[in-house]
């Protein structure tokens, strides 16, 4: 028995018993499950010994098919809400999938950009949806009806959009912002979350005469990038909001960006930042990734989890990157504390170091393709991991896929793609393209099963208290694997393939399970270059609810 | 319907980079900048994020229609009007060329061609829409030649002077209050089964819908058009009202 086994128990006992409030019960009421982003519920009627009894007991087609359904949905009282590509939103009988209203918001004419949508919020009697063209809108959660709306920027300029849920953290609604692939500076926003007026602004990149603009070259941090286009976590006894921050623009071309003065560079990209959620005001942060070159987000999910590290209980922050390493920072400081790669194929890189430096980085450059793993998919996309207290793992879904980078210089137009180079879809030198999911001790990064795939695993994971991980693939799979083994235990075809994030709920005491199906998105389309058969990925946008055969049937 | 539709999307997503022949190295350069990402297009119209663009039996009203004007509810954007005429030209021809047609010499009046604008007008454009002003920009209230948030009405004639733009009266913005809280307000609706209003209590404005009989209004308030000019001094606002000039049709 070594030592890290030896740690390793201990923590899992220690965790038990300093319990965090970051599990769901009868409802799902934020994006990530709760504001900690466990995505795990706390509900066992469906576990190991029954769960191959699951059966279909309604389902919802939204008829907003572009895109697949992405969304994750929100249920609170009985009441199921959920947002559709196009920024519809249903509420629905969350027992029976009966109607009870539909809001449609009327898009824009020849609007141009990604459009999509991840999710919303819920509380103060609203409903929260962002638009494709950068209206934050609320909606009266009883009727349906608009109450507010209100424009964060003008999208035809900024080439920006509301594509993630948003985060109701107090009486505030926080909203993230998409575009950073473009030439854009990234920001995040607070609104009172009842009248909608702007409570505060945190800019991802400093302005002029602000601390950390000095890592940027002349005017670039004008139009810089790092969009915060994720859902971000938040800790009520910090009262500190964390938010993962996009890539450096332009994307894979650095000269005209990186000054090489001030700590870092391009700051805030490619960072974790904890704000104080009442003011907006910069607490700390950590640039996981100093002077991108690789398209390497940190725009991800936040984990927050208090647990052991060699030997002395923390606070934690695990964030996994695109770049297929995970972050685990200490979220009262920032302290880095370790980081351990979720991918097999990480080619950017040589290492990191003890204390959180990145060696022998291997950049694109112009004129010639350079192999990267992981590509700018990443090594994870944007669906999300979970975490269950009872077993201590996080599970997460990896993806084995390389590209073929090249930069190029580029001059930067508002609002206009600012790649600063191109890439391909490229299968890792030793084989075949592949995805698979793990299971992670999240603090020392040992991997405790992996379920291979041959796909892109790109739909989100749930954990349940029935010790089950749900999640589905591209082929339109829906399943459940042992939390503990990874073993398949229950599988169901649902007809299209899954791009979204699954749920769990109660209502009137019986538990169900809820999945968005229908595929889209641009990493999902992208696959016919890397899989042919991929573009047989079924489309469609239909939620599909499953529960255990009732009592006396 | 539907399913045309979603094919058109399939056939269409964004904006921005590269690959080969007619249109011209232009039209390969432009296609590289704005079509062919890993992201949107592929290099030499293969699929990306986006589909397919060569050999797809495309002909050139199609093309040229589709680049122009952008697909409605999809990810294709109008380049239209973000690219100048020759680049649109150019890369029209190039994705011509990638489904085996010969663009017509000179294939269509741009329906809109470039305006010129003075280097002061231009530079008022700029101010008008300023990103790293944040709120404090004129785009956050008012449109002009397309850009900004239509909370305002449209202009309909652009003030003399500086001074005359800091002192235009605001007669509509009243002072609105809902269950004790007071704020200025610009009535939409005040006489539907809902009252709607622009919220000017704090930047930018809120359109906010409430029940009839839930907000109460008094004529005029402390709400003043100076005061959201504070971040632009007077040479600034003189090339702001240079662009106006250029652009308001009264």
């Amino acid at each position: 028995m070594n030592m890290r086994y030896v740690l390793l128990t201990l923590s899992l006992g220690l965790a038990a018993l300093w319990a965090q409030n970051g599990a769901t019960s009868k409802d799902w009421p934020s994006y990530g499950g709760t504001q900690l982003a466990w995505r795990y519920s706390a509900l066992d009627q469906i576990n190991t010994s029954n769960v191959k009894k699951l059966v279909p007991v309604w389902q919802f087609q939204t008829g907003d098919y572009a895109q697949g359904l992405q969304s994750t949905p929100i249920v609170i009282d009985g009441v199921l809400y959920l947002s559709t590509t196009h920024s519809q939103v249903f509420a629905l009988d969350a027992a029976t999938g009966k109607m009870i209203w539909q809001y449609k918001y009327p898009m824009p004419r020849g609007a141009g950009g990604n459009i999509q949508n991840r999710g919303i919020a819920v509380g103060f009697g609203k409903v929260f949806v962002g638009t494709y063209d950068d209206y934050m809108v609320a909606i009266d959660q009883k009727t349906g009806v608009e109450s507010w709306k209100v424009a964060l920027a003008d999208s035809s300029q900024c080439g920006c959009s509301i594509t993630g849920a948003p985060l109701l953290v107090k009486d505030k609604v926080i909203v993230g912002e998409a575009g950073g692939d473009g030439a854009f500076r990234g920001f995040l926003t607070a609104l009172d979350a009842k009248t909608g007026r702007l409570a505060w602004r945190f800019y991802t990149i400093p302005g002029a005469g602000e601390k950390g603009n000095e890592t940027w070259k002349g005017d670039s941090w004008k139009y810089g990038g790092g969009a915060t286009w994720m859902t971000g976590s938040f800790d009520r006894d910090l009262n500190l909001l964390y938010w993962g921050i996009g890539n450096a623009a332009s994307d894979m071309y650095s000269a005209n960006r990186f000054s090489g003065e001030g700590e870092g560079a391009n700051l805030y990209t490619g960072s974790v930042v904890a704000l104080d959620a009442d003011t907006g005001k910069l607490k700390w942060y950590y640039q996981e990734i100093p002077k991108d070159v690789w398209d390497y987000d940190s725009a991800y999910e936040c984990l927050l989890i208090d647990r052991p590290v060699r030997g002395v209980m923390r606070k934690l922050l695990v964030h996994i990157n695109k770049s297929g390493y995970t972050w685990v920072l200490d979220r009262t400081n920032g302290e880095f504390l370790g980081a351990f790669p979720i991918v097999d194929n990480h080619t950017w890189l040589a290492g990191i170091t003890e204390d959180g430096k990145i060696l022998g980085r291997v950049e694109p450059v112009e004129g010639k393709a350079t192999l990267i793993c992981p590509g700018p998919d990443g090594g994870k996309s944007w669906n999300q991991v979970a975490y269950s207290p009872r077993t201590g793992f996080m599970y997460t879904p990896t993806l084995e896929i390389c590209s073929d980078s090249v930069s190029r210089e580029q001059t930067p137009v508002e609002g206009r793609g600012f790649l600063g180079g191109t890439w391909s879809h490229r299968a890792p030198a030793q084989g075949p393209a592949y995805s698979h999911i793990d299971a992670y001790d999240p603090v020392t990064g040992k991997r405790m099963w992996s379920v291979r795939y041959k796909y892109a695993l790109l739909a989100s994971m749930l954990a349940t208290a029935g010790d089950l991980v749900f999640t589905g693939d591209p082929e339109g799979y829906f399943f459940a694997l042992n939390a503990r083994t990874g073993e398949k235990l229950w599988s169901f075809q649902t007809g299209a393939g899954n791009r979204g994030s699954a749920i769990s709920y109660s209502v009137n005491g019986r538990q169900y399970i809820a999945t968005p199906t229908g595929w889209g998105s641009i990493a999902g389309r992208g696959l016919t270059s890397i899989w042919p058969e991929a573009e047989n990925f079924r489309p469609g946008s239909t939620l599909v609810v499953f529960a255990l055969p009732e009592s006396g049937q | 319907m539907r399913g045309v539709a979603g094919l058109l999307l399939m056939a269409a997503m964004l904006a921005a980079q590269p690959s080969a022949p007619a249109g011209g190295e232009r039209g390969l350069d432009v296609f590289n900048k704005s079509c062919a990402t890993g992201y949107c297009h592929g290099v030499k119209g293969t699929p990306g994020g986006a589909p397919r663009l060569a050999a797809r039996g495309f002909d050139d009203a199609y093309i040229s229609q589709t680049v122009r004007n952008g697909i409605a509810g999809t990810g294709m954007p109008a380049f239209g009007t973000s690219l100048d005429r020759a680049d649109l030209l150019a890369v029209i021809a190039y994705v011509d060329n990638l489904n085996g047609v010969t663009p017509p010499p000179n294939p269509f009046a741009m329906q809109r061609e470039a305006r010129k604008l003075s280097p002061d007008a231009q530079r008022g454009r700029q101010l008008f829409a300023d990103q790293v002003r944040a709120f404090q920009r004129c785009s956050t209230c008012h449109q002009a030649d397309g850009i900004g948030i239509a909370v305002a009405l449209p202009f309909s004639s652009v003030p003399e002077s500086v001074a005359a733009l800091r002192q235009i009266a605001t007669p509509h913005v009243e002072t609105a209050t809902e269950e004790g809280d007071s704020f200025p307000a610009l009535a939409l609706n005040k006489s539907g089964a809902q009252t709607k209003l622009y919220d000017l209590k704090t930047l930018p404005p809120v359109l906010r819908t409430l029940p009839k009989g839930a907000v109460t209004f008094k004529e005029g308030s402390a709400w003043r058009h100076e005061a959201m000019l504070a971040s632009y001094n007077d040479r600034e606002l003189e090339a702001i009202l240079e662009f106006l000039r250029a652009v308001v049709k009264p």
